[in-house]
């Protein structure tokens, strides 16, 4: 096998993996996209690939690289070399770097080395600068032992968790009054001195109360999530653990109180007391139950398994329909992507509300049915959300794009953004067309799909 | 504090020791009488209750098993507070993590409760043609760290375990269960009461110092 041939975002498989490769071997040098993050002093302190120990000449490297320019009073931000982009982001005495030849931009690569600074903060908080303050060849790595999991998740979330990018969170879809129970009695523990209080299933939430004046940012959920996911020892057994949550403070440790439902339903109790393990506990075992006698549970596995959102009951009247005779060119191709995928060619989309910072999105179908199809749709979408938001020739209203592999739309409003992949043969002013019922669409099942909070979060 | 009534008693038990030396495995073997040949590190603390019953009384545990990682040993005094008593788990085919074991015995000794019940486990005894702390001196090649003295010069309770085949797992927390004070004075029910927030600050907010 060559490495080329290897999925490259596939989280790494078995231990040990990490020892026999360094910046010599080949199959190293082809992986498609690598993470460093490396000391002010150029000592290594994280590679996706390789042996850290064994890198030590590449990051040091790579430090004097960045302190070359900083030396001449400026920041370097990005290199291409060939078809490889090399995007540095400096983060006080913390350098991250990202080689890449996907082809994805280089705002985009470093919005994710941003995500990799905030999940290396959730395990060690902001203070860690001072050690380097103390010890300038201070060595990083012991205190991000057995981290290793929780850093490949996030990476390879890059490439099929939209959230990633658009700052937003989704919800599992329930009935109103389903997450409104849920709600309640998250609200309960919230009042009895929690900061905030989850209901997780996987990446989604079910529900999710904060204490007040107290608001979750959108990234500190992606990445709490992504690292109680990605850490096996959470679903053995209660945990209690220091975490931080870098947007909400990045210099103070909160206390997490993890415990798992169901095989991937979560409850996650924050609270700022160290000692407040008891009261959490019990907290839990209140929760737990009346969640269990109203069913809460069992409706969030039905909707586990139900899916969510299809672009097949996207809802439009007659003349929409293309497998009904249709004036427009390509119609045979048309009624016959109608019969994959939902009406007009659509295959997918993604509703983002700017006033709740969720995001909906449909689920993946015929014939965007492989992970690769999927990563490669998930790219389009953040270039499309780059360009969209690039501050220097934005913001735009709306993109239309067509090429071998879809029509991409995106439509930005002050209350939404919608991002939506057609058939590459579909028709414009159709595809617009059902836009807008998607649109209309999602406000018709909002109750459903968005969580509205009692108290208003503002970030 | 180990809290007891119509005898039966409340012990809070915390596991330490270096990463990998197999806390996790010792408390799920005991627990629910499993092993895992890979078992994923542990973050912050998990807690496990098990209940023995003894001729005398019924001891419930409630476990903290604490992760080794260097980042979380500063938050240690919050699992150890309180402990009726501590396992300090070594691997024995390491000698660095007996040395860690060594520095957690000290740690106890200093800030801990001098009424704890302590045990030093010998970890991975499966393991012999790797093994690296002897038992007992006359093993003793000359670079070989060796345990048993240096459990008996520090008054700890010692055994050699295997999590893997559950040699001496069960063992251990039943001498543990055997030696904790009897009739003492019952304090607070729910087993353990975590007090001095203020010092407990000065630790936790910092992931190192």
């Amino acid at each position: 096998m060559t490495s080329r041939d290897r999925c490259d975002d596939e989280p790494e498989k078995g231990k040990g993996k990490k020892n026999v490769t360094d910046d010599a071997s080949v199959s190293w040098r082809k992986r498609k996209k690598h993470f460093f993050v490396l000391s002010h002093s150029g000592k290594p302190i994280y590679s996706r690939y390789g042996a850290e120990h064994k890198l030590a000449g590449f990051t040091a490297t790579l430090q004097a690289i960045i302190s070359y320019v900083e030396n001449g009073g400026d920041n370097i931000r990005f290199v291409r070399a060939g078809k490889h982009q090399v995007v540095f982001l400096v983060k006080g005495p913390i350098y991250l770097v990202c080689i890449s030849c996907t082809e994805e931009p280089d705002d985009a690569l470093r919005g994710q080395l941003e995500l990799l600074h905030g999940q290396m903060l959730v395990i060690l908080t902001k203070s860690i600068d001072r050690c380097f303050e103390k010890n300038k060849k201070f060595d990083m790595t012991p205190l991000l032992g057995g981290t290793e999991a929780v850093f490949s998740s996030l990476i390879h979330s890059f490439s099929w968790n939209p959230a990633t990018f658009l700052h937003a969170y989704t919800c599992l879809p329930l009935a109103f009054s389903t997450r409104q129970a849920a709600g309640a009695i998250l609200q309960d523990v919230v009042d009895s001195g929690v900061l905030f209080a989850m209901l997780m299933c996987k990446h989604k939430v079910v529900s999710l109360v904060g204490a007040q004046k107290a608001s979750l940012h959108p990234d500190d959920m992606l990445l709490l999530s992504n690292f109680i996911l990605s850490t096996k020892s959470f679903r053995t057994s209660e945990s209690f653990s220091p975490i931080c949550l870098p947007r909400y403070n990045p210099m103070a440790f909160l206390h997490a109180y993890v415990h798992y439902l169901e095989v991937d339903s979560y409850l996650v109790l924050l609270s700022i007391n160290s000692d407040d393990f008891y009261h959490l506990k019990d907290c839990r075992i209140q929760i737990e139950s009346v969640l269990v006698n109203s069913n809460v549970l069992g409706e969030v596995q039905k909707s586990v398994q139900d899916g969510g959102l299809h672009v097949e009951d996207v809802p439009v009247d007659s003349s929409l329909r293309s497998d009904s005779p249709s004036p427009h060119p390509g119609q045979g191709r048309a009624a016959l992507a109608s019969r994959i995928g939902g009406p007009a060619g659509l295959w997918h989309f993604i509703y983002r509300s700017i006033n709740l910072d969720q995001y909906v999105s449909s689920e993946l179908s015929s014939p965007l049915n492989s992970s690769r199809l999927q990563k490669e749709l998930y790219r389009a979408y953040q270039k499309l959300y780059v360009s969209m938001h690039d501050r220097q020739i934005g913001p735009h209203k709306t993109q239309f794009r067509r090429d071998e592999s879809y029509v991409l739309l995106c439509w930005i409003t002050p209350d939404f953004e919608l991002y939506a992949a057609f058939d590459p043969l579909a028709d414009k002013a159709l595809a617009i067309k059902i836009c807008n019922r998607v649109c209309q669409w999602v406000r018709d099942l909002e109750n459903e799909i968005f969580l509205f909070g009692g108290s208003p979060f503002s970030w | 504090m180990a809290t007891s009534g119509n005898n039966s008693i409340n012990a809070k038990l915390v596991l330490l020791g270096d990463m990998g030396a197999g806390k996790s495995s010792l408390v799920f073997r005991f627990v629910k009488g499993q092993f895992l040949e890979f078992q994923e590190s542990t973050i912050g603390a998990a807690f496990f209750s098990q209940t023995l019953a003894l001729n005398d009384a019924t001891v419930k545990f409630e476990i903290w098993d604490t992760a080794g990682q260097e980042r979380y040993h500063s938050l240690a005094p919050m699992y150890y507070r309180g402990a009726a008593a501590a396992i300090i788990v070594y691997d024995i085919t390491s000698t660095e993590s007996f040395e860690r074991a060594k520095k957690w015995v000290q740690e106890l000794q200093k800030q801990g409760n001098p009424n704890m019940v302590t045990a030093l486990a010998g970890n991975k005894a499966d393991l012999e043609d790797k093994r690296k702390v002897a038992l007992e001196a006359k093993n003793c090649g000359a670079p070989v760290q060796e345990a048993h003295t240096y459990a008996e010069e520090n008054g700890l309770f010692f055994k050699e375990t295997s999590a893997k085949t559950a040699t001496n797992v069960n063992e251990i927390f039943h001498e543990i269960a055997k030696r904790l004070p009897r009739a003492q004075p019952a304090q607070h029910p729910a087993g353990v009461v975590l007090t001095d927030r203020a010092a407990e600050h000065s630790r936790t907010s910092a992931c190192c110092t």
